[in-house]
């Protein structure tokens, strides 16, 4: 009895065990399993049917979208539940990433563990870091420069390589409420008034004279960093090979940002906008919703920021309605490259996977990205829904983003700087720039101190 | 027989010390001797280069200069909030063993913070640190509360050491409270009647005997409070300017922002052997006060 008591007792012990390990392998099979099995699949079978459809093809396949644009994840979470309607084989899955917080790490983890997303909506720099991961999608290049608007892909080219689709084109600057403005200055408002920071200065006073809080300087290091500060380096000059010298001749301790003309005049106006900041008192709050918000209710006049914002603005209630856009004036010369021009640039790409996808999960992603891009529905989604403008030829959805269509009005007379640079730059150099704009912002450095620091964080770039 | 009996011993370790054996080796000791390996190499995700590189990690670890700021500005957060929870979880649970009405309810109270995940009771505190208390201090005046407390390091400081004593203390009051209540009664009443006062017997007999919750307590806000994370994240972010990274923040961003994993493993290791060295070094110090009643 004894004997069989404790048998009873190891069995039950080994089942358990069993269990458990037979838990953990299963857990692994379903992690892998979609690279592994897949590939075999590939390997075998799809050469030939990969060209076909794989919609059409009737085989249950599961695709992820890793989306940084993370203000618009149930858009995107909508527009995939219409697609499985439309193709019940093909289910998309979101992985969803916190608003401004730990987004690529979240990238780079899967990639790390071997189980990257299948469709990327990422940066045009973090497509470029781990480009060798990516699809070539020059098989679709044609279709898409027939799509889209006039140097759109040319935005999705990194390297060489058209990695990234472009789906979304975005622009910033000095946005400004019209009501506020017009209501200060006692008349209507003409943007094209303000080309010199003199202009600038002289409006600002008046706003300021008008009891008007002139500016908001949202104080986040992304905001400083990459969108202010960085614009120095696109602002180097008009050719693409000279900004990239500059760059390079920093890096190598050749040149000083203190003898730089743009740089001392992008900061001139820093300081300018930082005389008449509406959030003097606690410069880093940074609180984007109510940054934004402030804005669109007229509690402040101008805002440094882009159409982006209207995914927070559009929905509000008791807002004004009319905003539009102006240059950051870099100089006293109406004609200096910068003056007239906002930055405009395709932040976001889609980029799919070429590390563990299958060649049926990647012509599921392509045909996935096609429809969303080109079907009214998924116009719709982008273009209405979310604010977005697309860089797309007869684009069946009419925005309601005013801000947006203000920068369109600069893209069409060719007013534009071209911010590319950026997407070559070190992942970690917003962080860095923009911390050392946040010590300037509260007077911790000055701009001696800055440019010292900022000359320190490239010279230390290899 | 013999034979049966070790096999019945072995039987029972596994059915109670298997599943738990086996998850710590899958999930930490076998991710550390990895980790370990990975600090010796050129790792990164980018270019998956695996290649030996001895020490350089290391090196490169106390060339860091904003890790060895932020390890110290971490060593001076620990020990704030060891502490002050552990102060404050040991009066409440002192408050709360003298059977007061409505105990289990004030006690459920405490401890509910501990429920709450780090990143949510980050968001709460930093909506009450920027915009609660500003608003309170600009329309009543208080200077202290005039602007937010997470743009300004020092007073970040002290919000993160606030919110992290407020999570632990609850969490500490439950083992300090079974301590308490652990203090046999006829040693109090010996106490008493050699003619001890109230706070004699608090100090010479009730804190002497709990001592064995005393190093439980300081050893577990020792080494949560280093390994702080979630947070840091969402109360400050590492601002202002990155002044408020606490070790581990700084060592997430080292690797996936800056994109160097070999440097911030390593960093990772450093930590972990000076968290492991200050909780065992605490831990055999206190142990030493221990008495028997």
């Amino acid at each position: 009895m004894k004997a069989f008591k404790s048998f009873a007792f190891l069995s039950l012990c080994t089942i358990l065990l069993v269990g458990l390990l037979s838990a953990c392998s299963g857990g692994n099979k379903e992690n892998t399993g979609s690279s592994n099995s897949g590939s075999a699949g590939g390997s075998t079978g799809t050469s030939s049917e990969s060209t076909g459809s794989a919609a059409g093809s009737g085989k249950e396949i599961k695709i992820t979208f890793f989306n940084t644009s993370a203000e618009v994840n149930t858009v995107f979470e909508e527009l995939f539940a219409k697609y499985h309607e439309i193709n019940p084989n093909v289910t998309v899955e979101l992985i969803p990433t916190p608003i401004g917080g730990a987004q690529i790490e979240i990238f780079q983890s899967r990639l790390a563990s071997g189980n990257p997303p299948t469709i990327s909506n990422l940066d045009a720099g973090h497509i470029l870091l781990y480009k060798d991961k990516f699809l070539d999608l020059e098989s679709v290049r044609a279709k898409y420069e027939e799509l889209t608007l006039p140097g759109a892909v040319e935005g999705g080219v990194l390297d060489g390589k058209f990695l990234g689709i472009p789906w979304s084109a975005q622009g910033y600057g000095l946005l400004y409420n019209t009501r506020v403005v017009e209501e200060a200055i006692g008349g209507p408002f003409d943007p094209s008034t303000i080309r010199t920071r003199d202009d600038l200065a002289a409006l600002l006073e008046k706003v300021d004279a008008a009891g008007i809080p002139p500016v908001i300087i949202h104080g986040a290091d992304w905001s400083l960093g990459a969108h202010y500060f960085a614009l120095g380096f696109s602002l180097q000059s008009r050719n693409a090979e000279e900004r990239f010298q500059f760059w390079e001749d920093l890096k190598a301790g050749k040149v000083k940002l203190a003898d730089n003309a743009v740089f001392n005049g992008l900061m001139d106006t820093f300081d300018l906008l930082k005389k008449y900041n509406a959030r003097k008192n606690d410069p880093l709050v940074a609180n984007y919703e109510l940054d934004s918000a402030d804005f669109a209710r007229g509690k402040a006049a101008f805002y440094f920021m882009g159409d982006w914002t209207w995914a927070v603005i559009g929905s509000l209630e008791d807002r004004d309605n009319d905003f539009g856009v102006l240059p950051i004036p870099i100089s006293n010369n109406p004609d200096d490259y910068g003056n007239g021009q906002i930055p405009y640039s395709e932040p976001k790409l889609f980029a799919i996977d070429n590390s563990a996808a299958t060649p049926e999960e990647q012509q599921a992603a392509l045909e996935f990205i096609e429809w969303m891009l080109t079907s009214e529905e998924g116009q719709k989604a982008i273009v209405e829904k979310m604010g977005l403008v697309m860089p797309y030829k007869d684009v069946k959805a009419e925005s309601s983003n005013v801000i947006a269509k203000a920068v369109a009005e600069y893209v069409s007379r060719g007013e534009t700087i071209d911010i590319s640079i950026i997407n070559y730059f070190p992942a970690d150099y917003w962080a860095n720039n923009g911390a050392s704009m946040q010590k300037y912002l509260v007077d911790k450095i000055d701009r001696a101190g800055l440019f010292e620091e900022i000359e320190k964080y490239w010279q230390n770039v290899d | 027989m013999k034979k049966n009996q070790a096999l019945r011993n072995a039987g029972l370790f596994f059915l109670f010390g298997g599943p738990s054996l086996i998850a710590f080796t899958l999930v930490f000791l076998i991710p550390f001797v990895v980790g370990l390996y990975l600090t010796f190499t050129k790792w990164d995700v980018v270019n998956n280069d695996g290649s030996f590189v001895g020490f350089v990690n290391y090196v490169e670890v106390f060339r860091d200069k904003s890790f060895l700021t932020q390890l110290w500005f971490t060593i001076r957060y620990v020990f704030f909030t060891v502490i002050f929870s552990n102060v404050l979880a040991f009066l409440i649970a002192l408050a709360l063993t003298t059977g007061i009405k409505g105990e289990r309810w004030i006690r459920t109270g405490y401890f509910t913070p501990n429920l709450i995940g780090g990143i949510v009771l980050g968001y709460l505190w930093q909506s009450l640190f920027s915009r609660v208390m500003p608003f309170l201090g600009q329309k009543y005046g208080w200077p202290l509360f005039e602007t937010s407390w997470l743009t300004d390091t020092d007073k970040a400081f002290w919000a993160l050491v606030i919110a992290t004593s407020w999570q632990l203390a609850g969490y500490l009051m439950i083992i300090y409270i079974a301590g308490i209540t652990g203090v046999p009664k006829d040693v109090i009443e010996a106490a008493k009647m050699d003619g001890a006062g109230n706070f004699t017997i608090l100090r010479k007999v009730v804190l002497r005997l709990s001592i064995p919750a005393v190093v439980v307590c300081v050893f577990l806000s020792v080494s949560r409070s280093f390994l702080t994370y979630d947070l840091n994240l969402s109360l400050t972010k590492g601002g202002p300017f990155n002044s408020t990274e606490l070790a581990t923040y700084h060592i997430v961003q080292k690797a996936f922002l800056s994109n160097q994993y070999g440097v911030g493993q390593a960093e990772a290791i450093v930590l972990f052997v000076i968290v492991a060295a200050v909780a065992l070094t605490q831990s055999y110090l206190l142990k030493k006060l221990e008495v028997e009643s």
